[in-house]
């Protein structure tokens, strides 16, 4: 049978048909195939969030954090609940540290000058320790001085050990250094370790020179404790006397704010202890031992003698005596800041820590509560005059190398005291700075550290919360940039110079710290494997032991027969203007001016940010002619002068001139650099005559006004401030009758 | 034998052989319309896959749960595969390069990740898993009511290549959400 041409084309024209019919039932490639890509894509990504505890140092408190992190980055800082000081809040400078992670102009990897004042030039790490190494093995120990900002727990343990092994003195730095108050802690209480200041059970607080919940020492705390004070359940309302020579935080916070001539605060206190103790009002054993058993010892200090030279009148003083002795519940004198910053410092504190004796309140609930030091590791700003001498000893020849971890020199330090000459002098700076700041932009070499995310350590809390406490800090994210921390060069370099510490790296040297804690067996943790105990700790971020406190209350020291009077510098007809520095609410002394969160945080009195001022009273402006954002020049009786725009403020005293301190920069990033005038360099340079600590709250300054004009950037005055209707108007605070201090 | 006697046999032959075929196909294509094909002729087995990838090694002998690849089996819609960066978690920086494995081909299967430069390269895998487009199934309520995967997958963990052993036909849908008292209004899975 043959097949015609018909069949075949009807054939072929069928199964074509078929073929395309039934392709059309596969299910198509795309649906049964599915593809594993080779880098993990959006749909893979979880976007679930980890909260990592760690610490930070943050200003000279310490706060337990907890860090959100996402895919590897750090988002959003908390205080961490279970941390003893902070419990669960934090500040806006532990919130702006994310930035120092992220900073555009963070130091990427370790850097080496050419040659002097030439370019920077990228390097390696091997390179860059190698250098190190060199530099250091070459150097005489003695003539190499290591700089760092406070440093408390391993890292202190580190470093004290990296300078005695190798044989290099070590310093730390703080412009505004806490020495007198250490001091007076010591020489009134006989401890080492700072106390508590116990705010939440106190009931009565007289507070001289401390913004304890503004900048002073560790804020977060003490707020938490103020909240206590004046809210808390089942208790009365606590009564708060802030005794200043500026209208701070605290003093806007507190029930009678009182202004003293500046330096005056001891004399106050004392007169308020002759009026407890010849009146009878306190503990009779303090009051003998306080006057060693002369009860006309401090007759000196009788309200009608020293009332002029306080600034307030008697009687106000004798009621603020009986306020203090006779308030109900628990009272506390607190003092530090600005009250303490005078060439009489140490005697001022002393005076005024002295009064917690006479009305029971030393280590006791509400009251000053001593913390354990046994265990405590810190390296603390030194006192001014160690850094003149050790300036000189650059100057001089006798230190050729310096090494530098955060610690400003250029900035903190007066320009009178002519650092800048003094640094170029050295043969060779080492910087371990994460950022460009106005010291490690003179360096040679660069070895840039970690910030506090992305390291290893530890803190023992000075203030603590009066039990021992020991808070871990561990990485959260991995390192962002080529950096390194500096505990773990410091560790490197001791081994390669023959000083091999007993721990191989940072995270050792806490593991060690954290293996004594848990041989303890007490405490917030206890496990019963070391492993077990390390990470239970490291979760809950720190370990701390309420039973481990100090008892027993020290016997009280004589007071002073004779008052010691602040040296003011400037003749106040020439210089009639107390200056009156103070730290700024979020770039502090200036070690955050780099970190734009931390500039753009309103200082809460006057709301300016980003910026230098000088708050003047209404009636000194006007008798000065300058008007608000008029610039002025602020000049001292050293020579010195800056420039700073004028916020007229009706709370500011008459008599004074309050600028803050923390701008001036020339480097230390764009956010930083050629910002504001540093006041620091109008400073006097005089010293507390005890421990040789900057007195700067001592100096005078005059006024000059200028032809410029700038707006002050300020959220005060954007939406326009309204009366509701019918409503009174309540002033913000008036005078007491007799008191003449700023009126 | 004459031709009317073999036509007489021959008739019944064929018309028994035809019958058996067709009733054969018939069974084979309802079977598989209706079910899963027979596992017969190699019907019931699972695809070969570009790479070897053996499920026993990583599950059972490994002991890595499935969600470890399977990562988002319990939050979203589809299971997913893993990308191969996540295979290179572990099989990369030659701590896991298929060399000390008894078998013979995991070094080479392995390889298959990889280009000549070295470079990872993407795997597109035969899907053995399916249901129609007008079924929509959603892994994550399953996990989170607490069904195995092993309940719709079978004994994976123990399958050299992986294979369908349910039909995942609709009444095989609707029976087990009847068992599990889970809902079975139309619009649960076609939506």
């Amino acid at each position: 049978m043959g097949l015609t041409r018909r069949q075949f084309l009807k054939w072929a024209g069928v199964t074509g048909v078929g073929a395309v019919v039934f392709n059309g039932c596969r299910v198509p490639d795309h649906e049964i195939q599915v593809q594993s890509p080779v880098e993990l894509p959006e749909d893979l990504v979880t976007g679930r969030d980890n909260y990592y505890a760690t610490v930070a140092q943050v200003g000279a408190g310490s706060e337990g954090l907890l860090v959100r992190v996402m895919e590897g980055r750090a988002k959003k800082v908390e205080g961490n609940p279970d941390y003893p000081l902070n419990t669960g809040k934090h500040h806006i400078r532990a919130e702006a540290m994310l930035q120092a992670t992220y900073h555009p102009d963070r130091i990427k990897s370790p850097m080496v000058r050419i040659a002097k004042g030439g370019p920077f030039r990228a390097i390696g790490w091997p390179d860059a320790l190698d250098r190190l190494t060199k530099i250091l093995a070459d150097a005489d120990p003695a003539s190499v001085l290591i700089a760092t900002a406070p440093v408390r727990g391993k890292l202190a343990d580190v470093i004290k050990r990296f300078a005695k092994d190798y044989g290099a003195p070590s310093l730390g730095f703080d412009p505004i250094d806490q020495t007198i108050l250490r001091t007076a802690i010591k020489k009134i209480y006989n401890q080492d370790a700072l106390p508590d200041f116990d705010i939440a059970r106190a009931d009565f607080i007289m507070s001289f020179g401390a913004d304890f919940l503004g900048t002073w020492i560790d804020p977060t705390h003490f707020m938490r404790g103020y909240g206590e004070f004046r809210q808390g359940e089942g208790r009365e309302r606590g009564h708060l006397v802030q005794v200043d020579s500026r209208y701070s935080v605290t003093a806007a916070a507190a029930d009678d704010w009182i202004y003293v001539h500046p330096g005056a605060e001891g004399l106050l206190a004392l007169a308020i202890a002759h009026v407890i103790i010849k009146e009878g009002l306190g503990d009779a054993n303090a009051a003998r031992a306080l006057t060693g058993g002369d009860i006309n010892r401090l007759s000196r200090y009788q309200p009608s003698n020293v009332a002029t030279e306080i600034g307030m009148s008697p009687t106000a003083i004798t009621d603020l005596a009986h306020r203090f002795a006779g308030a109900h519940g628990r009272a506390l004198a607190i003092g530090g800041g600005s009250a303490g910053a005078h060439t009489n410092g140490v005697f001022n504190l002393t005076a005024i820590y002295a009064l917690n004796y006479l009305v029971g309140s030393v280590n006791v609930p509400g009251g000053v509560v001593f913390n354990p030091a046994d265990h405590q590791s810190q390296i603390t700003g030194a006192p001014v005059r160690d850094w003149k001498a050790a300036l000189d000893a650059m100057r001089s020849g006798g230190t050729k190398v310096l090494l530098v971890r955060d610690a400003n020199l250029v900035h903190g330090l007066s320009a009178q005291l002519k650092v800048t000459e003094a640094l170029d002098n050295l043969d060779t700076i080492v910087s371990f700075s994460s950022f460009l700041d106005d010291t490690t932009a003179r360096a040679d070499l660069i070895l840039p550290g970690h910030t506090p995310f992305e390291e290893w350590g530890s803190d023992t809390p000075d203030v603590g919360p009066g039990y021992r406490t020991v808070a871990f800090q561990q990485p959260v994210i991995n390192r962002f940039r080529d950096t390194m921390a500096f505990g773990d060069v410091l560790i490197r370099a001791a081994a390669e110079l023959g000083n091999a510490m007993p721990w191989g790296s940072m995270r050792d040297a806490v593991r060690a710290e954290a293996r004594e804690l848990h041989r303890t067996n007490r405490g917030s943790v206890t496990q019963p494997t070391f492993e077990e105990f390390w990470k239970r700790s490291l979760e809950r971020g720190g370990w701390w032991d309420q039973g481990d406190t100090v008892s027993g209350t020290p016997i009280p020291p004589t007071l002073p027969r004779t008052p010691e009077r602040a040296q003011i510098v400037g003749n106040p007809n020439s210089f009639p203007l107390h200056l009156v520095p103070f730290e700024g609410h979020g770039i502090g002394v200036g070690q955050y001016a780099h970190l734009p969160w931390a500039q753009s945080v309103p200082d809460p009195l006057t709301t300016v940010v980003w910026s230098t001022w000088v708050e003047l009273n209404p009636k000194t402006a006007e008798h000065l002619k300058v008007k608000q954002d008029d610039v002025v020049t602020l000049e001292s009786a050293l020579g010195g002068f800056i420039s700073v725009p004028v916020y007229v403020n009706p709370a500011t005293p008459p008599a004074v001139a309050a600028v803050p301190i923390g701008q001036g920069h020339e480097q230390f990033t764009t956010y930083a650099a050629g910002r504001g005038s540093n006041v620091l360099d109008i400073v006097a340079q005089t010293e507390d005559t005890d421990t040789g600590s900057l007195a700067w709250a001592g100096t005078r300054v005059r006024l000059t006004k200028t032809n410029v004009r700038v707006g002050l950037p300020k959220l005060e005055g954007i939406e326009e401030a309204r009366q509701l209707p019918g409503e009174p108007v309540i002033e913000v605070f008036k005078l007491g009758e007799g008191d003449r201090g700023h009126s | 034998m004459n031709n009317n006697t073999l036509i007489k046999v021959m008739v019944p032959v064929v018309g028994l052989s035809v019958a058996l075929v067709v009733a054969v196909v018939g069974y084979f294509v309802l079977q598989s319309w209706w079910s899963s094909p027979p596992a017969v002729l190699g019907f019931g087995d699972g695809p070969t896959q570009p790479i070897a990838f053996p499920h026993t090694t990583h599950v059972t002998e490994a002991g890595i749960d499935c969600q470890f690849c399977h990562r988002k089996v319990s939050t979203d819609e589809a299971a997913t595969v893993p990308a191969v960066a996540q295979c290179l978690f572990c099989h990369d920086f030659g701590k896991i390069d298929g060399t000390r494995s008894d078998s013979d081909t995991a070094a080479v299967e392995l390889a298959k990740l990889f280009d000549e430069g070295g470079n990872p390269q993407p795997v597109n895998w035969i899907r053995v898993h399916r249901v129609p487009d007008h079924v929509q199934f959603v892994h994550a309520p399953h996990i989170q009511n607490g069904v195995s995967c092993t309940t719709c997958h079978g004994d994976v963990a123990n399958m050299e290549v992986v294979e369908q052993v349910r039909n995942l036909k609709m009444r095989d849908c609707v029976d087990c959400h009847r068992d599990n008292n889970a809902p079975t209004d139309c619009t649960t899975c076609h939506y």
